[in-house]
């Protein structure tokens, strides 16, 4: 078992950045801090971590027309209070054109974000470790669409051992909701296509209930128990529609995800499938070591459902609890688990809020807070010990509130436990720069020279 | 009879199809993940494997050179003669997403071929970007034989409607004719293909005419009706469609825009009509509650205001007159071919109507008053069974090559950036 006071003496070096979550899978999660609650919990376990003061904070961001230079961009924030430029934005990076930027992620070794474009399927990969407060652009994949056989609207870029899990949203025959999960190396080349699993061809899966769409949004993984969950949304026609638009179209809101896909994580087949009605979207999953459950949430019907292993090792869906009031479409949005597995944030699109749930009793999950954040509110991303939370609040181009409703932030609070305290303000319209998105924190402690052992090193030292 | 002889004029647009008729529904037919009964808690999926849509070339030019039973000579203008080289240009150009300014869309996007080459899956269409269209996608079967070329007849020439879309900000926003020459000519895959084609290079002219011979080749029918009406064949179709037949041309008087000639039927009088539903649509103001579809089997009631924040204001639609400025063509839209039109819902130029039946009730109703109604719109007084009689009819319009023409489609490459 790794020793916190490992950790502590690597941490000098290490300057709050935890390596590897292999090492803290493979030895043990004594080392995290209890009350961590982190956006650093809602990435990949093959990562290293950012325990400590994060640095930077970069938006993947969209380009509006009438904003600025109208393109995708990567901003960097400076998010440490001790540097001279806090709070305020210290580069931004165009990429060209509106790809409809949308999530990103970073490789197992944390050194390149991969952010893609839910509209043109371009994948940006930027360097963030030649420095960490200036990244840039290292390579476009720009045949994602052949390289796959089809598959558009690239969203989760999931780090994976040396390699990237990327989610699709849609395809190129019909930009309907059928798609795929996709496999490139760290270094962008293309591994393999892993369809979702349909009616026509459940490739292996057993279908639980009655559905199996066939469609995609997130991904997250169990390691130990060999455990891969996806979601699953909408294809191209109802992302990039005005949302408006969409909600008075009866045949379109027929073409909703309503499946979350249990996969074998190390042949990549899918397992079974299970329902999970209304469009359920982002999928956290549980950090402690006897507990082998994830939850999501559902888009149209507000409601959190667990996704869990049952005493017989079946993998299972439960609806566990309600978001606001289901009848006036609230929207859930982003979610956040903590570490230690005892709260879950809750963002809601149309009201603008974020909400924590209690979730010590996984089974029934229960709201303890509540606040408006803005007009709109979609990501949320809280510091590793928790105490700061950054919120953005663009949802998708043709989405987001419009005219005089329009307000596109990225919102920093200090969070005591109780209140939301705010410390700075960024409005993306007036900066021109566009629709903040997703949000993933930097850190120049990552890319110090010192601490740069492999973890075979590490457990080597361990050993002596 | 006169009164109702727009009727179906509208309808037109594409009803569904099952048909009473002999023939089975093509196979390949339908949206990849079928929603039938997705508004019923007992909707279970059936969707099929992207993986297993392939299909195999056709021989397209033999439909243009000898068109099935019930179809006429193929128009071909003496400038574009028809070669079998120009018809596979235009099916790689038509199914090329490279095409559109950020390379997302093709003209297969909005007409895709399992949805009867419209799209059964959306109202109204959407473009590059996500930007809003105003109309459902036609369907462009038979669109050989068009003499007036979208909703709003704004178009007369199939060799020339290409650059319409092409270059609509809100459907595949291409800037300009250059630039679309200019990213063809950039495209590996296309070098010298023009040159053989026609004898001369890529131009806005050799453009219009590949795709043009394309569309040209979509053409279908031989469907029951056609067996039973111009084969004389008495059992290509059952009693009910030979009833909605008589419906047709007679009390409903269908056929007075839906044309029918001796020895061949189009189905449409070419013209532009004021039905009242794009009035109403323009002029009404939309209620005050919503209701919403929110998973499988379940609605929920809420005020349409709940979503305007999130919505762009709907643009309007006054139909012709937005061609010829011309008060009496307000919210005439054109008369569209009956051929298939049970593949191609949603129906009327909005995708307003989800089926046919709404489609005939419609217009059993004689349509929306307005001071510019068409004088041939009046309640028809159909009762139960003669509307079923008449749906039967309508579903016996489905082509005999309707598989072949897809899965042709389905064997063409799509065209992306490698």
């Amino acid at each position: 078992m790794i020793s916190t006071q490992t950790f502590t003496r690597l941490g000098k070096s290490l300057k709050g950045v935890m390596l590897g979550s292999a090492v803290a899978f493979s030895i043990g999660m004594a080392a995290l801090p209890q009350q961590a609650q982190a956006d650093e919990t809602c990435m990949s376990p093959y990562m290293a971590k950012i325990v400590g003061q994060e640095d930077y904070v970069y938006v993947w961001t969209l380009g509006a027309v009438g904003v600025g230079d109208e393109q995708d961009k990567l901003v960097t924030i400076a998010a440490n209070p001790s540097d001279k430029d806090y709070g305020n934005v210290i580069n931004s990076i165009s990429v060209g054109g509106r790809n409809e930027a949308h999530h990103s992620g970073f490789t197992d070794d944390r050194k390149y974000l991969w952010a893609g474009g839910l509209d043109t399927n371009k994948i940006f990969i930027f360097d963030v470790h030649t420095n960490p407060s200036k990244p840039t652009l290292h390579k476009t994949i720009e045949n994602f669409v052949a390289d796959s056989g089809g598959v558009v609207g690239p969203h989760t870029t999931y780090a994976m051992p040396g390699s990237m899990m990327i989610s699709g949203l849609s395809n190129n025959k019909d930009h309907g909701g059928r798609t795929a999960l996709v496999e490139y190396t760290n270094a962008g080349d293309f591994v393999a296509t892993h369809w979702m699993p349909t009616d026509e061809n459940l490739n292996g899966a057993k279908k639980s209930g009655q559905f199996a769409d066939g469609y995609g949004y997130d991904i997250r993984v169990l390691p130990r128990r060999n455990m891969m969950v996806t979601s699953s949304f909408t294809g191209w026609n109802n992302y990039m529609m005005d949302f408006g638009k969409l909600v008075g179209d009866a045949e379109a809101m027929k073409r909703m995800g309503n499946t979350v896909v249990i996969w074998d994580l190390h042949t990549k087949q899918p397992k079974k499938i299970l329902d999970v009605p209304g469009a359920p979207l982002e999928l956290r999953c549980a950090w402690g070591a006897d507990k082998n459950y994830c939850f999501t949430t559902t888009a149209l019907t507000s409601r959190i459902w667990l996704i869990y292993e049952d005493d017989k090792g079946e993998w299972q869906a439960k609806d566990v609890a309600a978001i606001g009031d289901a009848s006036k479409i609230p929207l859930p949005v982003d979610i956040s688990i903590s570490s230690n597995d005892q709260t879950l944030w809750v963002n809601t699109f149309m009201d603008g809020k974020t909400r924590q749930f209690d979730i010590s009793n996984p089974h029934a999950p229960k709201q303890v807070f509540e606040q408006v954040i803005g007009k709109q509110v979609n990501m949320v991303s809280s510091s590793w010990d928790g105490t700061r939370l950054y919120y953005t609040s663009s949802l998708l181009a043709n989405w987001d509130k419009k005219g005089e409703n329009q307000d596109q932030y990225l919102r920093a609070f200090d969070w005591d436990g109780k209140k939301l305290t705010p410390t700075f303000d960024l409005d993306f319209i007036k900066l021109g720069l566009g629709f903040p998105h997703q949000m993933r924190f930097g850190s120049n402690a990552l890319y110090a020279k010192a601490p740069s052992k492999s973890v075979d090193a590490i457990i080597a030292s361990l050993s002596k | 009879m006169k009164n109702s002889r727009l009727f179906l004029s509208l309808l037109i647009v594409s009803l569904g199809c099952i048909a009473d008729s002999k023939n089975a529904s093509p196979s390949l037919h339908g949206a990849g993940d079928d929603k039938t009964g997705y508004d019923t808690k007992s909707y279970t999926t059936n969707s099929k494997a992207l993986t297993t849509r392939v299909g195999k070339e056709a021989d397209l030019i033999a439909f243009i050179k000898q068109p099935p039973l019930g179809l006429p000579p193929t128009p071909v203008p003496s400038n574009n003669p028809i070669t079998v080289e120009k018809i596979a240009l235009g099916r790689k150009l038509f199914f090329d997403r490279r095409l559109s300014l950020n390379g997302t869309f093709s003209c297969a996007m909005c007409h895709v071929p399992e949805q009867g080459f419209s799209h059964n899956e959306l109202a109204t269409a959407v473009g590059i970007e996500g930007r809003s269209g105003r109309r459902n996608s036609p369907t462009i079967f038979n669109v050989a034989y068009a003499k007036t070329l979208f909703h709003d007849g704004r178009d007369d020439n199939l060799e020339e409607q290409i650059w319409g879309p092409l270059l609509a900000h809100n459907e595949m926003g291409n800037p300009s004719v250059a630039n679309v020459l200019r990213k063809i000519r950039s495209l590996s895959d296309y070098h010298g293909l023009f040159e053989s084609t026609f004898n001369k290079p890529l131009s806005m002219e050799t453009l219009g005419m590949a795709f043009a011979s394309y569309q040209r080749s979509l053409n279908s029918a031989n469907s029951p009706f056609d067996q039973w009406h111009f084969g004389h064949n008495d059992t290509a179709v059952n009693a009910s469609v030979k009833r909605g037949f008589q419906l047709f041309k007679g009390k409903a008087n269908c056929i007075a825009c839906h044309n029918v000639s001796k020895n061949s039927a189009l189905f449409t009088d070419h013209k532009l009509h004021n039905t009242g539903h794009g009035y109403q649509i323009s002029m009404h103001q939309r209620p005050k509650k919503q209701k919403i579809l929110i998973a499988p089997g379940q609605y929920i009631e809420i005020d349409s205001d709940l979503f305007g924040s999130v919505s762009e204001k709907k643009p309007n639609d006054v139909g012709l007159y937005e061609i010829t400025e011309d008060p009496k063509d307000r919210w005439k839209y054109k008369t569209p071919t009956l051929r298939n039109v049970a593949l191609t819902a949603p129906y009327m130029h909005d995708g307003a109507f989800k089926t046919l039946e709404e489609v005939i009730s419609f217009y059993n109703q004689g349509g929306v008053q307005n001071i510019d109604l068409d004088h041939l719109m009046k309640p028809l007084g159909l009762n139960s069974s003669e509307k079923t009689d008449l749906l039967a009819f309508l579903n016996s319009l489905t082509g005999s090559n309707v598989d072949e023409l897809i899965s042709d489609a389905f064997a063409a490459p799509v065209g992306d950036t490698q």
